[in-house]
């Protein structure tokens, strides 16, 4: 008597291919996965998509960035920063660069940025400014941001004192 | 002992049926407003080739969210401030704005809804979206809002924006 045992066939190539050689450990891979992008993308870098032409020609309208929401977890917002604040909430924010410090008094004369009375070197502006507006302190918990094409009138540009909890994160790239 | 887990199961399914139904029936008061302003949003929004009868009627559709002595006050740097007081005129400024525009996309994102201690007078914060063709880029501006409940009813009594850079 001859016992025949039934020989599985191996999976296809393709099958390996998309769900590997152990289904199971796909799956719990893939879960990890989907919660580790989860969990990035909502607190640790927030995909978003730039939109206006405020932060012209360092970021143009369009493009997708990522703000780095732990960047300030152990120093504070910094000079020349650009960083995401937030409106309402962080569905909507504005795109701006951090160029006052809190307690500093801020004065835009000649399209020239002066802080405490002394010029600031900016090297990131590309685009003739004629900004002039009257000093003004910045209270302490504030920074003072502002976009890099000033070449838009100065109403037109959303630009000033921001408190700090309204800083969601530094942009990454 | 497998009964014993299938009974477990319906009942945490009749549970949580009963809590949506419970929820369904007898929203809370910040599902309501929450309701009321996401309709508003919509209400606000412009169809292409919106004849002059619904322009009107959507008006005036929109103006019954508001108080009749709603008050909506904005101030955007580098244009006068606006004020806009009693129904009958937010109704004509509406219309004005369908007759003048094509269309008109609104979103109110990131609402936060506070509702107070008597239940009779809430906050809403939040941020509008605009999105006019034409513009490149969309308008947004963060604005809070105070409704009353007057017969049942939430209507917004005050409109403000906020300045999120001051």
């Amino acid at each position: 008597m001859t016992n025949v045992e039934p020989v599985s066939e191996p999976p296809s190539w393709l099958r390996r291919l998309v769900i590997g050689r152990n289904p199971k450990r796909t799956l719990v891979r893939m879960v990890v996965w989907v919660v580790a992008v989860v969990l990035i993308s909502r607190f640790v870098l927030l995909p978003i998509r730039v939109q206006g032409i405020s932060m012209m020609p360092t970021y143009k309208p369009g493009s997708v960035n990522f703000v780095n929401c732990v960047a300030y977890l152990r120093h504070p917002p910094q000079r020349g920063d650009v960083v995401g604040i937030k409106l309402a909430g962080r569905h909507v924010m504005y795109m701006k660069r951090v160029i006052g410090l809190p307690g500093e008094t801020i004065t835009f004369h000649d399209g020239h940025v002066f802080i405490n009375g002394e010029l600031l070197d900016e090297p990131y502006l590309k685009f003739p400014c004629n900004w002039e507006h009257e000093p003004e302190q910045i209270d302490q918990n504030e920074y003072y941001v502002v976009g890099d094409n000033r070449s838009m009138d100065f109403y037109d540009h959303e630009q000033g004192r921001s408190k700090r909890d309204r800083i969601v994160g530094r942009i990454l790239l | 002992m497998r009964l014993w887990l299938v009974r477990i199961g319906l009942g945490a399914g009749l549970l949580i049926l009963s809590l949506y139904l419970w929820r369904f029936a007898f929203p809370s008061p910040e599902h309501v407003i929450r309701k009321q302003l996401s309709a508003l949003a919509r209400l606000a929004c412009i169809a292409p080739d919106e004849a002059s009868l619904v322009k009107l009627a959507k008006s005036q559709r929109l103006a019954s969210f508001f108080t009749r002595d709603a008050e909506v006050t904005v101030d955007f740097p580098g244009r006068f401030p606006q004020s806009i007081t009693g129904r009958d005129e937010l109704m004509q400024v509406a219309l004005t704005a369908r007759t003048g525009l094509k269309k008109l996309k609104v979103e109110f994102l990131d609402l936060e809804v506070k509702v107070g201690p008597d239940g009779q007078s809430g906050d809403a914060h939040f941020t509008v979206k605009a999105d006019v063709p034409g513009e490149g880029t969309p308008q947004v501006e963060e604005l809070e809002a105070h409704l009353l409940r007057v017969d049942g009813e939430w209507l917004i009594q005050h409109v403000q924006n906020v300045r999120t850079l001051r």
